[in-house]
């Protein structure tokens, strides 16, 4: 709210500055936009452009129309990976929000000593680089892993798996780690916004009769609608870019059970040389990824 | 207090970075690839040297050489300007998985490295674009199919564009070989009452089931990785038609990987998979992992190429033994499939001859002895270890096999993508998800994309 007011008050100080110094900021900008436009936008167009050639990356290339695209939304190894992309939705975002809403629910108001403590634990994972965090969770899930130690220890052995090397259970257990990783990120999140709700809601609720439940659910969650969104959209662009995670853990396999988007253009783009092909599962992927982020922002929009 | 600490900014800020990241995180690989230009595969060049000559100049020379293995790339250089001190070479390494990448870009450009390490996957570009040197001229100046095994130069000739390999000029030497085969654990197979390495097929089952019986795992497979397809190459090595095998690989018109001897070999694997002698979480385990598991004495056999045999030896010592897997016939030729790390000379060099001495040097006694110490085998595969072990068994079983015409190439060099195939391929034939015909109908589809 403070940082909205501080636009809006930029904003309007902007209308009366006069045409000079207006021309100065752009030259302060100059810098930074220089680098944004040489290093994103010019990358991002040329890779449109390359989706419509047929090219290996040395030889001249030639046109090849909507070819790549057909490509794309037909072929079933493309296509699949674009579902998995979707699955994981699932669990980097939806189970990592209700994770962390019910987290800050049990923190709030309780915790009075040790809430950093609890706050840099739950954050923690977001912290370390994801190879290391694939890698770890590679031997946790492995056949004689710590996962598989600890269901033998309660009784459970006959369900032990090589978790992400079965056909069935390897794209869920792909996506609990991202679960893992998201869920304190959300608290996080979730934490500072609630601790911003005015305290005098809570007692005018608390007076009025209202439980625990009740409060989080009429005065804490409406008061996250903002947060909550702002989640969402980092979790959803986390699900369907992942790349590194799925890379160091599975590779897309067991016989490409967890395949997504981001591996296949690795894989087009680098072993393959169709430069084509990939540029054209790229730009459906950030399309996909456009649609469902203005999707989440329309949904959280907080009334005017 | 440190609740007043998280103030709107930060999450602001938090915000803006994860736009950004929506608009450019989601495209991040794409810059990589978008860093190429349009400019590049300026039409036809001259790659025929003239004037060839075996004599180098004195005078001083600098030459640079781009790579992606080592060993043996830098032992193998040193030894070269250590005999031409004259001559020095630049070196410049790139990580494997950028390899085909950074070769192929730095290859066509103006720039060129005078020598390359060989990549197949570059060459569908740079053979037909004029970038590489043909190199017929030097093989008869040196007389190269004396001095290099032929079974490895076969792999490095291709047609002008490079749509079939095995055929046509030669356009690079080897520097050194690999080849694929079976470890064993002596210890492992004695306590299962199998005191000699198999000598047919049959035996090897024998051995297995008996390993198994004694509850220890036949096999450890890095089916994550390479090592599942591994396991299938092997087989087929020992139940393939070599010939049809070899123009698949190769890209011959017509060629098909959909043939009885293949089914056999597919077979044999889905039946020691529902044997259970490899189990489903072969899918998860990484090439290391099986590797090590294997060091530690877990399992009596590990489908892998002598790369491995130097930490095989340092973890089992006596213990480890190898064989190539033989087929059902005893006196059968024994086949096995083999690479090499090869060097290609750019046709934009100053320096054409001084560039040919280093590939003709790579055949020498004094490189054999270098090849041997960075864990390869020769390219002179009469040159011998002298030191027994493991690394002298694989030294002396390659020879045997090189001799009989008995080396094929690795599957995956069929086509650039053939990898990403046979891996998940493999995989779904762990899980059960495949069976026989589609796994090798896939891997014939993916063959049709490129040669069809």
């Amino acid at each position: 709210m403070a940082s909205g007011a501080l636009l809006r008050g930029n904003a309007t100080a902007g209308t009366r500055r006069p045409r000079r110094s207006r021309l100065r900021a752009w030259l302060y900008l100059l810098p930074a936009l220089v680098v944004y436009a040489g290093f994103a936008i010019y990358s991002a167009a040329g890779t449109v452009w390359f989706s419509f050639l047929d090219w290996d990356g040395v030889a001249p290339p030639t046109w090849a129309g909507l070819a790549n695209y057909t490509r794309v939304l037909t072929e079933p190894l493309l296509a699949g990976a674009i579902l998995n992309g979707l699955v994981l939705i699932v669990f980097f975002s939806l189970i990592p929000i209700a994770v962390g809403l019910l987290l800050t629910g049990l923190l709030l108001g309780r915790v009075r000593t040790g809430m950093t403590f609890f706050r840099t634990v739950f954050f923690l994972p977001q912290v370390l680089p994801l190879v290391a965090v694939g890698i770890t969770w590679r031997w946790l899930y492995s056949d004689d892993g710590m996962i598989n130690r600890a269901l033998e220890t309660v009784g459970l052995g006959a369900i032990t798996h090589a978790w992400l090397g079965d056909y069935h259970f390897a794209l869920i257990a792909l996506g609990l780690i991202g679960t893992w990783c998201m869920s304190g990120l959300c608290m996080v999140l979730f934490m500072s916004g609630a601790q911003r709700i005015d305290p005098s809601l809570h007692e005018a609720a608390a007076i009025d009769g209202a439980g625990p439940l009740r409060r989080f659910r009429y005065v804490t969650l409406p008061g996250l609608r903002r947060e909550v969104g702002i989640a969402a959209v980092i979790t959803t662009i986390a699900a369907l870019a992942s790349f590194d995670l799925v890379f160091v853990t599975t590779n897309g396999g067991p016989a490409g059970q967890t395949n997504v988007p981001a591996l296949l253009v690795y894989r087009l783009a680098f072993n393959e040389g169709t430069i084509g092909g990939a540029s054209a599962l790229a730009v459906v992927l950030t399309l996909i990824v456009i649609v469902l982020v203005s999707a989440i922002r329309l949904l959280t929009r907080e009334a005017k | 207090m440190s609740t007043r600490s998280t103030d709107p900014p930060p999450i602001r800020s938090r915000i803006d970075r994860a736009l950004i990241r929506g608009a450019a995180g989601a495209t991040a690989v794409l810059l990589l690839t978008s860093c190429a230009t349009l400019s590049s595969g300026n039409g036809e060049r001259d790659n025929v040297p003239e004037d060839v000559s075996t004599d180098i100049t004195d005078e001083p020379v600098e030459l640079t050489l781009a790579y992606t293995d080592d060993p043996p790339s830098t032992e193998l250089v040193e030894g070269f300007t250590e005999q031409h001190p004259n001559v020095s070479i630049e070196l410049q390494q790139t990580p494997f998985t950028d390899y085909v990448k950074t070769v192929t870009l730095s290859m066509s450009s103006d720039e060129a490295p005078d020598i390359a390490q060989y990549n197949p996957g570059a060459m569908r570009s740079l053979i037909p674009s004029g970038h590489v040197m043909d190199l017929e001229p030097y093989v008869e100046a040196y007389g190269w199919e004396e001095s290099f095994p032929e079974a490895t130069l076969e792999p490095l000739r291709a047609d002008e564009d490079a749509t079939r390999f095995g055929t046509g000029s030669l356009y690079a030497v080897p520097g050194a070989l690999s080849v694929l085969g079976v470890f064993y654990n002596r210890e492992l197979l004695a306590r299962a009452g199998v005191e000699e390495p198999p000598a047919t097929f049959e035996e090897f089952e024998d051995a297995l089931a008996a390993v198994d019986e004694e509850g220890i795992a036949p096999f450890s497979v890095g089916g994550l990785e390479v090592g599942g397809f591994q396991v299938w190459n092997t087989l087929l090595n020992a139940f393939g038609d070599h010939e049809a095998y070899r123009d698949w690989v190769h890209g011959a018109p017509g060629s098909t990987i959909e043939t009885d001897e293949a089914m056999t070999a597919t077979g044999i694997l889905t039946r020691w998979v529902e044997a259970g002698y490899i189990p489903e979480s072969a899918n998860a385990t990484s090439d290391d992992d099986a590797k090590a598991a294997f060091g530690n004495g877990e399992s009596a056999f590990l489908m892998i190429g002598n790369w491995a045999a130097f930490e095989m030896e340092e973890a089992l010592g006596e213990d480890v033994g190898f064989f190539l897997l033989p087929g059902e016939d005893p006196d059968q030729v024994p086949m096995t499939s083999g690479s090499s790390v090869s060097y290609t000379v750019s046709s934009g060099t100053e320096h054409p001859d001084v560039a040919a001495a280093f590939l003709d040097y790579l055949s020498s006694p004094e490189a054999a002895r270098i090849q041997l110490d960075t864990g390869f085998m020769p390219v002179d595969t009469d040159a011998s270890t002298g030191e027994g072990g493991v690394l002298e068994e694989i030294n002396s079983v390659y020879g045997t096999a090189a001799e009989q015409d008995g080396i094929v190439p690795f599957p995956d060099f069929a086509t650039p993508g053939m990898i990403d195939q046979l891996t998940p391929g493999v995989q779904g034939l762990i899980a059960g998800s495949t069976d026989e015909e589609t796994f090798l109908s896939d891997l014939q589809a993916e063959w049709d994309r490129v040669h069809g």
